[in-house]
């Protein structure tokens, strides 16, 4: 089997340009899809099921937000949030009695510093981002599984009830999602660490050879992905009104769906916090959409997949080569 | 004898050497580590993460990387649980079946897009693990055919089943291939440098399709025999097998760089991981310890194999130096 002779069968030998408009063509096509289902289903956009469904999103929002910085600095994604956020909702509750402000400062810390300790060690290294990754989370789960014994955190008290509430008519966590996508296209596009960001993502050596500290920028991007882990951390602790190391389970894959189909690229050094955010709503939109026709969440996981495998080969349709 | 050990599929042994004895020094008059049940524990382990390993680090040597062995796992154990009931040959072949098809979709993929393996099989991953969890609707199926389970883990010879038969047959069979074919050399070439592999006249296109057709057969044959022994199979619990592979392929001295590692040594990166489970479980030190030993393990050879480990190093001997007591340099 010649590979030119399959691509040519598939028409991907088109120019460049006519490639980019035949990619932004699909992508508008299936947008418009969407929103048209959205408006068709009877059900669906109501207040109620808006909000519910903007509540839910938000919590793997924060983490695809935290995770499109590890994917644009060029290492792929981190197998860990999600067992980072579910650490982070123990220690969190297990802070508590030092009040509401100190355990946020202690689990928005210990979630950068837990990152951050990875990211040195892919940066300054050079070290596999996806073993680093996998190792982390065996760690997690083993040092978490002796201090605690396997058992969840579920402290009295009602501190973290102000973390339940609303800003205005806004739900505290979508209030959380949207500053991250703020604060995160605000660091990607104002700041001299976004820049550098992309230019380490895009190509490391280049980015060397312009007299990048490349480690520091690396070792940065997993910082901010700490911190927004520990927004969604924090906020899930409220929800359940306890530390566990199940909330966290499969945030990691659904992080990394939102951001991919939001059309950064699995390669790094394209792509911002404003497409994770579309990512993200488009999943939640299509998740809603099948809960609301009768399909079962077994369901959802497959379409979400499918799409995601779609979205990574189509993005080589818009690649120079 | 000093170089055969210091090559990449010597290393594991000399490893797995040192943890038997700290194993057998440990538990010295108890008894618990050297007997027959915990040697017969770690091929039974050997069994479940050894096939794996060995597709999962074949893709490594050509310098691949097939994150869909996970999900491959569980979702091969329920078609064959579910297709196995009448004839479980019946079910295993099926498993297998889907396990080619999905390897050999993403193997194209790759190709013809020439896309990276880490998104193309990211993307197969959560596809995989979709169909499963369709397949299954969401929950743990049960398998009827007890006498199956039970036969496929009946000790032979005392330490010897179906199962880790199978697995100890599979590393045999690939040993052969690596190192009497000229398959070894091919994805190896392609490994360490894929256009000059191309050039000496391998099709890497086919090559990468093969590796990653193999390795979904592998992770589907160890889940479905694996589900089979259990009586039970369910689209979750399987998805754990990705990390431990993942770390026997590189303590079994596959570089994350491509292009070194033998079936040989991944079978001793696999027998070190059980032989720690199993030594661990055996002197009743807790679970958990194991999941760190494993993290730490992964941790140190993603940091010795980090290629600017060595540079890092040398830069901070230099700073200490410079640092120093001041040295006489003597004229000559």
């Amino acid at each position: 089997m010649s590979v030119g002779a399959l691509t040519d069968s598939i028409g991907l030998r088109l120019p460049q340009s006519r490639r980019k408009r035949v990619l932004l063509t699909i992508r508008f096509a299936a947008l418009l899809a969407l929103i048209a289902a959205a408006i068709a289903t009877p059900g669906f956009l109501t207040t109620t099921s808006l909000f519910s469904l903007l509540t839910t999103m938000s919590f793997i929002g924060c983490v695809a937000v935290g995770m499109t910085f590890i994917t644009l600095s060029g290492n792929v994604m981190s197998f860990c949030l999600g067992a980072t956020l579910s650490v982070t909702t123990i220690v969190f509750m297990l802070s508590l009695p030092v009040g509401l402000a100190g355990a946020l400062i202690v689990a928005f810390l210990f979630s950068a510093a837990l990152t951050g300790a990875q990211g040195w060690v892919i940066g300054y290294f050079r070290a596999n981002p996806i073993i680093v990754s996998m190792a982390v989370l065996a760690l997690i789960y083993g040092f978490v599984t002796l201090f605690t014994g396997g058992r969840g955190i579920y402290p009295e008290g009602s501190e973290t009830d102000v973390l339940k509430g609303r800003i205005g008519f806004v739900p505290i966590p979508l209030a959380a999602f949207l500053a991250t996508v703020v604060i995160g296209q605000f660091i990607l596009s104002l700041t001299r660490f976004g820049r550098n960001l992309y230019m380490v993502g895009s190509n490391h050596r280049a980015a060397v050879a312009a007299g990048i500290v490349t480690w520091r920028t690396v070792t940065g991007a997993y910082v901010v992905a700490g911190l927004f882990t520990a927004f969604s951390a924090v906020l899930m602790a409220s929800r359940y009104a306890s530390g566990d190391m199940e909330h966290g389970i499969g945030y990691d894959y659904h992080a990394i769906s939102a951001v991919l189909v939001g059309g950064t690229a699995i390669q790094g050094g394209e792509g911002s916090a404003l497409r994770t955010l579309a990512g993200t709503v488009i999943i939640s939109v299509i998740q809603g959409l099948l809960l609301l026709w009768g399909f079962s969440t077994s369901m959802q996981y497959l379409i979400v997949g499918v799409i995601v495998l779609g979205v990574i080969m189509l993005h080589t349709l818009g690649d120079s080569r | 004898m000093r170089e055969k050990l210091d090559t990449p599929s010597g290393r594991p042994y000399v490893l797995l050497a040192a943890i038997v004895v700290i194993f057998c020094l440990v538990d010295w008059g108890h008894d618990r580590f050297v007997n027959r049940a915990t040697l017969f524990s770690v091929l039974q382990q050997f069994a479940t993460i050894g096939p794996v390993a060995l597709g999962l680090g074949l893709t490594m040597i050509a310098r691949e990387f097939d994150l869909s062995v996970g999900s491959m796992m569980s979702l091969a154990g329920c078609v064959a649980v579910m297709l196995g009931v009448e004839h479980p040959l019946l079910g295993i072949a099926a498993a297998v079946l889907v396990g080619a098809v999905s390897g050999v979709t993403q193997g194209t993929v790759m190709v013809a897009l020439r896309l990276s393996s880490v998104g193309v099989t990211l993307g197969g991953l959560l596809t995989v693990g979709g169909i499963a969890y369709v397949l299954t609707q969401n929950t743990t199926i049960g398998y009827s055919r007890m006498d199956i389970a039970m036969l496929v883990n009946e000790p032979v010879l005392g330490i010897f089943s179906l199962r880790n038969g199978v697995a100890i047959v599979l590393y045999l069979m690939a040993a052969f291939f690596f190192f009497a074919t000229r398959i070894g050399r091919d994805v190896t070439a392609v490994g360490s440098d894929p256009r000059a592999a191309m050039v000496a006249g391998v099709d890497v296109g086919r090559m990468i399709v093969g590796i990653f057709a193999l390795s979904g057969v592998l992770a589907a044959l160890a889940g479905a025999l694996l589900s089979y022994s259990l009586a039970a199979a369910s689209p979750v619990a399987l998805v754990d097998a990705l990390v431990p592979a993942t770390a026997a392929a590189i303590i079994g001295g596959v570089s994350l760089a491509g292009g070194r590692g033998t079936p040989v040594g991944i079978a001793g990166g696999v027998l070190v991981l059980c032989v720690l489970r199993s030594g661990l479980t055996a002197i009743g030190v807790p679970p958990y310890v194991h999941d760190i030993v494993t993290g730490g393990v992964l941790l140190a050879v993603a940091l010795l194999d980090a290629p600017e480990l060595q540079r890092r190093l040398f830069a901070l001997r230099r700073v200490s130096d410079l640092h120093g007591p001041v040295r006489v340099v003597r004229e000559p």
